[in-house]
């Protein structure tokens, strides 16, 4: 196979589309798509609400700073859990013998499996916070669209990261459990170990303590924090939502001048490529 | 233009009606104005020109796992138009020789040539023509019957309208719009063979068609799959029911610790193992000389007497004569049974060595 065919094979066909509308329906059939809206709709008006401490409904961009923290754990939990049996769980079962005796390419079934996933996922995001979003919108009247577009677009973003990480690990082993394992390693891992990891190095180098306390931390440190999926998601949306990057001011300080908006988009989409591209390399030489 | 003779699902009135090959006709009943859909057997898919040359060709196929060779050096070839058994014990190497040959997992060595297109460089091509039945059929459980046959539809680039057909015509009418998840066995198997035909392939693999069917259902994949080989469809077939292979198949295919050690017709496999057909006659009184004549005759391999019954060993167009030669000296026969060697002690001797 040439370049020029490997490229091709990443133009969506129309099997890759007919595969991604059969992840779709049958979320839809699953009831996972309604599950997950709802509970994104929950968390929001929950967050909202009882966040202001009995003062009623807070402004949008509130509501976001106070959701930050939950979608930063939700959103990669949920999109690993919807992912990490798409491959491994065929096989398992057995449906994947015949898929493949189909006309249709592994690479296909991985981009269709990643774009369906990824749809669900942005359903749900898009059903659950924005039908959550008009609600408070229509009871604090004071509503800003756009803040709340990009927190929408940039959660899915950051969702299908997690989709890939999770395709990567249904492609890589051969036992849905031991799949399972690794989604739930992997979301550890960047939820807790990769900051725990970072600061610990970060004072371990530094000559005393106290001058990580009082100077903050070097810059080093910030540019291997900025490429944690989730820390990439967090500054973006600091960065571009002015409730949640003022209330990041009070509390964290400013981001280094290296932060930018495309930056941290191009490192998301890193993460996001290269797992798609493994999980491809890997279920391509995969037996049956 | 081809005829054919239609059952009304409803009311059991039988009419025939006419149409072109693989063409698809909404009927009324004559009888209870029931309406319903049915598709005349599509064109010929195997040319008589092209019976005889090679669908499925094998090549040294090797596979190793863990380093035990799953398949070792194996070579057959399935010819266009027939219906080729596969036939071997547990473990022996048929369901990996089956993944290699439709690309699930990849040979060691050995090349797989489907109508003189390999597989690996042609994948897409040569797949449209392939169906194939799992020996584990699984589906999508949370869609219905008919929302998954749709899926499969387009995936091979399949007229949806055949869904709905092949669904009733597989006894699944009632079950369309039913979630996968909730079928039996039996159910499931029968949708699989649905699947499997769907888009009119040339070439179908079948592992295990019959499992988990009631006698009926048997019988009833049976005569489709000689009425699928009957419309020219190449049919490869691995069973370990062997009556059900002796019963449909052309030529098999014998494996054994991942080694093919036969393929051939099964009258030429018997006549390799010397195993005859037993010509079994009871007569009123066995003379010397009706043990004789039958010794004589040239085809007859052996003669057993015990006290009235005479085991006649023989090739199967000398048990006519047989009976002849006794008739002409005047002996009177009471009984007669034929005993034909059976497929399985064709395989049994064959995977001998397997035990």
């Amino acid at each position: 196979m040439n370049l020029a065919d490997n490229l091709q094979a990443f133009i969506p066909s129309k099997s890759v589309l007919y595969i991604a509308k059969k992840e779709v329906m049958d979320n839809i059939r699953s009831r996972w798509v309604i599950v997950m809206s709802f509970i994104f709709a929950l968390l929001t008006f929950v967050v909202s609400y009882f966040g202001s401490f009995g003062e009623g409904w807070q402004s949008l961009g509130l509501t976001i700073a106070g959701m930050m923290s939950l979608v930063q754990f939700l959103i990669p939990i949920i999109a690993l859990i919807l992912s990490y049996g798409a491959i491994v769980g065929e096989i398992e079962r057995g449906s994947m013998s015949a898929f493949l005796s189909l006309p249709v390419k592994r690479v296909e079934i991985i981009l269709g499996k990643f774009i369906g996933l990824s749809s669900v996922l942005g359903i749900s995001v898009l059903v659950g916070f924005g039908v959550a979003g008009i609600i408070i919108g229509i009871n604090v009247g004071e509503i800003n669209i756009g803040e709340y577009i990009v927190f929408l677009l940039t959660s899915i973003l950051l969702g299908m990261v997690f989709v890939c990480l999770g395709l990567f690990a249904s492609s890589f082993f051969k036992r849905r459990s031991t799949a399972m394992g690794m989604s739930i390693f992997l979301w550890f891992f960047f939820t807790m170990i990769w900051s725990i990891i970072t600061s610990g190095i970060a004072i371990m180098v530094s000559d005393d303590f106290t001058s990580v306390i009082s100077e903050g931390f070097p810059d080093w440190y910030y540019a291997v924090e900025m490429i944690n999926p989730l820390s990439a998601f967090n500054s973006l949306v600091s960065l571009n939502v002015e409730s949640v990057s003022s209330m990041g001011q009070e509390f964290l300080g400013s981001y280094p001048d290296f932060y930018t908006t495309p930056l941290l988009t191009v490192i998301l989409l890193v993460w996001l490529t290269v797992f798609l591209v493994l999980s491809v390399l890997i279920f391509k030489n995969r037996d049956l | 233009m081809i005829e054919k003779k239609v059952k009304c699902p409803s009311c059991g009135f039988e009419t025939m009606i006419q149409g072109e090959p693989g063409e698809s006709k909404i009927l009324v009943c004559p009888n209870c104005d029931k309406k319903g859909m049915f598709q005349f057997p599509g064109p010929k898919r195997t040319l008589e020109n092209e019976k005889g040359l090679s669908m499925l060709s094998v090549t040294s196929l090797t596979k190793t796992f863990n380093g035990k060779k799953a398949v070792n050096n194996a070579s057959f070839s399935v010819k266009k138009g027939e219906i080729f058994g596969f036939l071997g014990p547990n473990g022996a190497g048929k369901t990996t020789t089956i993944k290699a040959v439709l690309g699930l997992l990849f040979a060691d060595e050995g090349r797989i040539l489907i109508e003189d297109k390999n597989l690996m460089t042609d994948e897409k091509h040569v797949k449209e023509h392939i169906g194939y039945l799992p020996e584990k059929v699984a589906f999508y459980e949370n869609l219905t019957a008919l929302q998954n046959l749709e899926f499969y539809a387009e995936m091979k680039q399949a007229d949806k309208a055949q869904c709905r057909i092949l669904l009733k015509e597989f006894g699944l009418g009632d079950a369309v719009n039913q979630k996968v998840g909730t079928f039996s066995k039996g159910m499931n198997q029968r949708l699989g063979m649905a699947r499997a035909i769907l888009g009119d392939p040339s070439f179908l693999i079948l592992d295990e068609p019959s499992s988990g069917l009631d006698p009926r259902g048997v019988v009833f994949i049976r005569e489709k799959i000689k009425e699928l080989n009957d419309q020219g469809v190449t049919i490869f077939i691995s069973s370990h029911i062997l009556s059900e292979i002796q019963a449909i198949c052309h030529r098999v295919g014998i494996i054994n610790k991942g080694s093919i050690v036969a393929v051939d017709d099964i009258e030429n496999l018997q006549n390799r193992l010397q195993l005859q057909p037993k010509l079994v006659l009871t007569l009123d009184n066995v003379k010397k000389e009706f043990v004789t004549a039958v010794e004589g005759i040239d085809e007859v391999s052996s003669v057993k007497q015990n006290n009235k019954v005479l085991e006649v060993f023989c090739k199967k167009k000398a048990k006519a004569q047989v009976i002849l030669t006794l008739a002409k000296k005047k002996a009177t026969i009471l009984d007669i049974q034929t005993m034909d060697p059976s497929l399985e002690e064709v395989f049994m001797r064959f995977t001998e060595a397997g035990d």
